[in-house]
């Protein structure tokens, strides 16, 4: 269990984290989201024990960072951020190498240091040198570095960023294996990472933490617009004239206008009443003809955006 | 921390480091040999090439230490480092360590010119003896502000330079001013060939080294809570 509470970190009379709490149980894994510069990285960091904390005391199992960092260290992986690797070593010589500053017992190291290269899915290359890798294999080499020990507490900082879609979806896919039986923390600025592979979300925005929560409950913070998107031909412009048809619509607003004629507009409704069957029907009457029609979901994306804004105000 | 120091060595020996600095060396050192034991002095004083050796010194240590905690800052490696269970202490003595041993095998090599010497009549062992050990404390002592200066800052080049200018200028202290006599390590150096192991230099070239180590430290751990 990690345990941060009340932590500060000032550069000069930069506050860098201000005032941060949050715990993480066992086995969970969770997000760090936030803009660049937001504190991700520092928070990180602070729990790693790279840096020190101006104010405040984190807890892993009720562990202080600060009074006994050598044991803490012990329970945690850390992936920094921008993969820094020993780019001279093969990669079997950097994962031994890692193995052996983490201090893993020595008869055990060979057996685990292979089992490692297997979960990562990285033994075809293990007698290359690391600089020749491509950035795919060079994240999963630093991601082997970081579980040769078998710790408790996975911390990845931007574990996607950098690579193509397809190593993304392979990453993501070893982060949530892995996090059946670690507690991990991962950072990211991309929110449906966020979403897909965490079960909670720490938004953080200029130091300080705005939003803890699952995706889910995130969405649905901020899911009471109901609105539709249309993309309809209307050479006559009849829709300027639809809301008195429809008496839910509260407020047609052209979104796009296509090349091809068409238009696309966003029909905003009453709270909980669901448009488009009625749309469909008045539209059709009106000689409105209708090329796509799409509930606009809300995503953790708004969640963010207006979560940001409402913590700046 | 051993696992450092095998992992430094290797940093040393796959990389073009550790032949420049040892190559460097005993090509300045052999063109000494030549001119000034076998052309001058046609003796078999095989200690007098470690007063130019002193010399070199100077400008080689920095070459194996300027890489030590600057290229890993720089690389972000340091991050590594810094979150294993490894205490700094070790790191630095670690690091330390490996740019000694380069250096003892430098010295090793050296014993070349002693078996030279010895075909044409036996230098003095003991005065041999001495001078190694001498110029072993005084390597060590370079290379410990040489991992202190690049502690200091992320790029290679500083380090480099502030090294050898630091090692430059305590050459010349002493003629400032007396008082300065005892922070000239090539000073403090110089009476080892002589055969003379003096308990007050060895100890000054011991705490200088302790020093610089001590500092290091300090610098990293300051970092912890600046960076």
């Amino acid at each position: 269990m990690i345990k941060v509470e009340n932590v500060t970190k000032k550069y000069g009379t930069f506050t860098a984290v201000d005032n941060i709490s949050f715990k993480i149980e066992k086995g969970e894994i969770v997000g760090l989201l936030g803009a660049n510069g937001a504190g991700k990285t520092t928070t990180m960091n602070m729990i790693t024990g790279f840096i020190e904390q101006t104010d405040g005391k984190i807890l892993i199992d009720d562990i202080d960072t600060l009074k006994r960092p050598k044991k803490t260290k012990r329970k945690i992986g850390y992936m920094p951020e921008g993969v820094p690797l020993y780019t001279d070593l093969t990669v079997k010589e950097f994962v031994t190498y890692m193995a052996e500053i983490k201090k893993v017992n020595r008869k055990e190291i060979k057996e685990k240091v292979e089992k490692v290269l297997k979960e990562t899915g990285i033994e075809d290359v293990k007698n290359k040198l690391i600089k020749n890798l491509s950035r795919g294999y060079k994240q999963r080499v630093s991601l082997a570095g970081t579980l040769v020990n078998d710790p408790e507490i996975l911390i990845l900082d931007e574990p996607t960023v950098g690579l193509d879609p397809k190593q993304i979806t392979e990453i993501r896919s070893l982060i949530k294996k892995f996090g059946q039986n670690h507690t991990v923390i991962l950072s990211s600025h991309i929110l449906s990472e966020v979403s897909q592979i965490c079960d909670k979300v720490i938004i953080i925005n200029k130091g300080k933490i705005i939003a803890v929560d699952t995706p889910k409950n995130l969405e649905e913070r901020v899911s009471n617009d109901n609105s539709v998107y249309v993309t309809v031909e209307d050479k006559e412009n009849k829709i300027d004239s639809i809301k008195d048809k429809i008496k839910n619509i509260k407020e047609v607003k052209l979104v796009e206008q296509n090349n091809d004629g068409t238009k696309k507009y966003m029909i905003l409704g009453e709270k909980d009443k669901d448009l488009r069957k009625e749309i469909f029907e008045v539209f059709a009457k009106e000689d409105i003809t209708i090329f796509e029609m799409k509930k606009a979901d809300s995503t953790l994306e708004d969640a963010f955006m207006k979560l940001i804004e409402g913590g700046e105000k | 921390m051993i696992a450092v120091i095998k992992k430094e060595l290797k940093g040393y020996f796959l990389s073009p480091i550790g032949y420049i600095f040892i190559g460097l060396f005993l090509i300045m050192m052999s063109l000494i040999f030549t001119s000034e034991i076998l052309g001058y002095y046609k003796s078999n004083n095989f200690e007098y090439i470690f007063f130019s050796g002193a010399t070199i010194l100077t400008f080689v240590i920095p070459v194996i230490t300027m890489r030590a905690f600057s290229e890993e800052r720089k690389n972000g490696t340091e991050q590594l480092l810094m979150t294993s269970p490894l205490s700094l202490t070790r790191i630095v003595l670690a690091k330390f360590i490996a740019a000694t041993i380069v250096v003892v095998i430098t010295e090793i090599c050296t014993l070349l010119y002693f078996a030279v010497l010895s075909y044409y009549s036996m230098p003095n062992i003991t005065i041999t003896l001495c001078t190694l050990l001498g110029f072993l404390l005084l390597a060590m002592s370079y290379i410990s502000l040489g991992i202190f200066a690049s502690s200091i800052t992320e790029n290679q080049i500083v380090a480099f330079i502030l090294t050898v200018g630091l090692l430059i200028a305590s050459w010349f202290l002493p003629e400032v001013n007396s008082i300065f006599d005892n922070f000239s390590l090539i000073n403090i150096f110089s009476g080892f060939p002589y055969g003379q192991i003096n308990i007050a230099d060895t100890v000054t070239m011991i705490s200088f080294t302790a020093l610089c180590l001590i500092l290091t430290i300090i610098v990293l751990q300051r970092r912890k809570s600046v960076q």
